[in-house]
């Protein structure tokens, strides 16, 4: 079902909230504040969180949604975890997330909001920390609803397909998926 | 702090007051005594009032109602009665709402039974305190029997039973029904209200030699009599003099009242388990939020006995404690979500590998007794199914076998236990034995001993359950005799499944050495990691041996049950998921 969708689509847009970071290490010392975090989908696709102060505790604390749109072709978000130190800015950490954890499957249409945590690796490629976020892909919305919605002409529209394959067909399908909310659990 | 050595990965975490999570028990095999304390009394608990009114009731005077009275008793495992408390004597009704609420603990992990007597009171007891009236001397009229989460899971927490009166004659045995009771139950404030705290101190003492301390608090309240019971503690903090911790969370309930004496220590964490003491002080809920309002510090001090003869004296140090945050919210419960109409699925997975030994041999795990001695898989089934078949609405479980050669296939990792090949489910505990005996004959048992495949198989049901918007939480119990050979490939399964609501159980029967199945347990082991470098984002493993329990009112795997609502809770509360639609 999943690739079907993909044919429609140039790309998607993606909520990623970057949480936390654990220990994280720059010169064997504990790296606490004065972070930040860029979320890269590709190489002209970035967001960046605000720096951490360190006011949060004993661990990084970012808490910061950042939407980014996601090419149709990438494979995987990069998270790089930032430090600004006295000489400069350092690359703590990196990871690259696969779309495929928070993206196809069963819940890939959902709007289901995944929590996923990763291993940093340093620049050497040693372990260094843990990440976490929590991901949300965008809901695309079908181009015929049950409610009157006004929807502007350059968003994406997806029908749903009711019945057999009608390709070239004008689509009527009803669109259960426009209406899920995931606070219905 | 004790002479005992604690792990140190265990050691160095937070206990008690962890984020959404009430108690978050550590392993069996640490040592240290604030975790001890807290396994056997931190788990947390709802207290539920119940209120009582019947219908129908027998008239048994001849010139006027009944005036009734009921006895409230929870049945033991063993079948025997033990009394809880009684209500007050209503007069001349056969229709009585009682007034008196009787408080009992929910406790997730048992099954607790409760067992109503109701009695007609003679008049000339009237004027007679309740507790001294003997029952043999009243006029017995019905009794009606429920378990506890047959009426929490109720929408409107209202259970209504018949009551039963079994009566000898000449005719023989029977029982006449004499009327309904209605049992509702309501679970008080306190369990609801958490209060969220971050603390902090500054300016703590060198303690080490060579290094910063490394400092965690633990909080411990102080009750009648004057035993000093531990609540929580903080997790430790490498080489800080300033140290500020994680968010605590505590409810109401666990701590007291807000005006509860507690006592807040901070120690020094020593490898050896031997904690050094910085500092202390003692602060109830309501002061430590008045230290916030004002934005004080408040200073450690330090009981110090100044040589012989001489009264304990304190010293006041330079240290301070601060209160950076705190807020009371009322929290929803375990309880609200049943209300709210969550369920609980339960799934189990047998191990059918050859170590097990020979299915017919009477030293084989496998081995049914015909006498009906449960054998280790079969006590482990019902341990667990029992409790957990109340929250399933549908009680059709999902089983499946693992590491067997089905009659005439190759070795499968998965299959369905009740020899089926399109349909997965069994109808109730009952379904799930006789499903297991018949696998028994008719599967070869062979190996080797893979989680992954199951794993993966529930996980994949919670994912479908989920995108089509149910509200179930999935818990599998896998029963294992052996070590699994491929450690990674389960891991990847549980780091997959730590995004879904599933918590796993695994219980592990017969004598081998289950040193590396700890490992899953995030407990006792630090967070999972797959091969392709994603960690789990929550603890859903929990791993117990089955070892022979003689005597003991808590079974290990009762223990096992008890965190589930926490991994439940935990798994609602970071996704902002409500009771209520």
């Amino acid at each position: 079902m999943a690739k079907y969708y993909d044919n429609y689509y140039s790309s998607r847009t993606v909520e990623m909230t970057v949480l936390s970071g654990e220990d994280l290490r720059l010169a064997r010392k504990s790296v606490k504040k004065n972070t930040f975090v860029v979320v890269r989908s590709d190489g002209s696709n970035f967001r960046t969180t605000e720096m951490d102060g360190g006011e949060s505790g004993s661990r990084p604390n970012w808490n910061e949604k950042l939407v980014l749109d996601l090419p149709a072709h990438a494979q995987a978000v990069t998270l790089e975890v930032h430090c600004k130190t006295a000489f400069g800015d350092k690359i703590v950490g990196t990871v690259s997330v696969p779309v495929a954890d928070f993206s196809g499957g069963y819940l890939s249409e959902s709007g289901y909001l995944h929590f996923l945590s990763y291993r940093l690796r340093d620049s050497r490629g040693e372990k260094n920390g843990i990440i976490n976020v929590s991901v949300r892909m965008e809901v695309p919305i079908p181009e015929y609803t049950c409610s009157a919605s006004v929807l502007a002409p350059e968003q994406m529209t997806v029908g749903v397909p009711v019945g057999k394959s009608n390709f070239g067909g004008v689509v009527t399908g009803v669109p259960v998926l426009c209406a899920y909310n995931n606070r219905n659990f | 702090m004790g002479n005992c050595c604690s792990d140190d990965a265990g050691g160095r975490m937070a206990v008690g007051g962890t984020a959404a999570s009430h108690a978050n028990p550590n392993a069996a095999t640490s040592n240290d005594a604030v975790e001890n304390f807290l396994r056997s009394h931190g788990y947390p608990f709802s207290q539920i009032e119940l209120s009582l009114s019947a219908s129908g009731l027998r008239d048994r005077d001849v010139f006027s109602k009944s005036d009734p009275m009921v006895v409230i008793y929870t049945k033991e495992r063993d079948g025997t009665l033990v009394e809880l408390g009684r209500t007050e004597v209503v007069l001349n009704s056969i229709n009585p709402t009682w007034i008196t609420k009787q408080t009992i603990a929910f406790h997730f992990e048992v099954v607790q039974t409760l067992v109503f007597r109701v009695y007609d009171v003679d008049t000339q007891f009237h004027n007679v305190d309740v507790k001294m009236l003997k029952l043999d001397e009243q006029q017995f009229l019905g009794e009606g029997t429920c378990t506890l989460s047959e009426i929490m899971i109720r929408q409107d927490r209202s259970l209504t039973i018949d009551l039963l009166h079994r009566e000898e004659s000449n005719r023989g045995n029977h029982s006449r029904n004499c009327g309904k009771i209605t049992v509702h139950a309501e679970e008080s404030a306190s369990s609801k209200t958490t209060i969220e705290m971050i603390l902090s101190c500054s300016d703590l003492e060198y303690k080490d030699l060579f290094s910063r301390s490394d400092p965690f608090l633990v909080i411990s309240k102080i009750v009648e009599g004057g035993a000093v019971i531990p609540v929580c503690k903080t997790e430790v903090i490498k080489n800080e003099l300033k140290p500020k911790w994680n968010p605590i969370f505590l409810s109401i309930q666990q701590v007291g009242s807000k005006d509860q004496g507690l006592i807040i220590e901070c120690f020094n964490f020593n490898s050896n388990g031997k904690h050094d003491l910085i500092g202390k002080v003692e602060k109830s809920l309501a002061d430590l939020e008045k230290l916030h309002r004002s934005k004080q510090g408040e200073n450690l001090f330090i009981p110090s006995s100044v040589g012989h003869g001489h009264p304990l004296e304190t010293k006041v140090l330079k240290s301070r404690l601060f209160v950076d945050k705190f807020t009371e919210s009322v929290q929803h419960t375990f309880l609200d979500y049943l209300a709210g109409g969550f369920e609980l699925n339960f799934m189990v997975a047998i191990d059918f590998t050859a170590s097990n030994g020979n299915p017919r041999l009477p030293d084989s795990l496998h081995y049914i007794d015909p006498s009906g001695r449960p054998n280790a898989y079969q006590r482990a089934i019902s341990e667990v199914g029992e409790v957990l078949k109340f929250y399933d609405t549908d009680k059709r479980f999902p089983a499946w076998g693992f590491g067997a050669r089905p009659i005439d296939g190759p070795v499968s990792h998965c299959f369905y236990l009740n020899g089926s090949s399109h349909y997965y489910e069994v109808e109730g505990i009952h379904g799930i034995m006789m499903a297991y005996m018949s696998a028994l004959r008719n599967v070869s048992l062979a190996g080797p001993t893979l989680f992954g495949p199951v794993i993966s198989y529930a996980a994949s049901i919670a994912s479908q359950s989920l995108a089509n918007g149910g509200r179930k939480y999935f818990v599998l119990l896998i029963i294992t005799d052996g070590v699994v050979t491929d450690l990674q490939e389960t891991k990847d399964a549980i780091v997959k499944a730590s995004d879904l609501p599933l918590s796993i159980l695994i219980v592990g029967v017969g004598g081998a050495d289950f040193k590396e199945m700890e490992i899953l347990d995030a407990d006792k082991g630090g967070r999972l990691e797959s091969s392709t470098g994603r960690v789990a984002s929550r603890d859903i493993v929990q791993f117990v041996p089955l070892r022979d329990v003689h005597g003991g009112q808590v079974s290990v795997v009762q223990a096992l049950l008890a965190e589930l609502p926490t991994q439940f809770l935990t798994y609602m509360r970071t996704r902002d998921i409500k009771p209520n639609v």
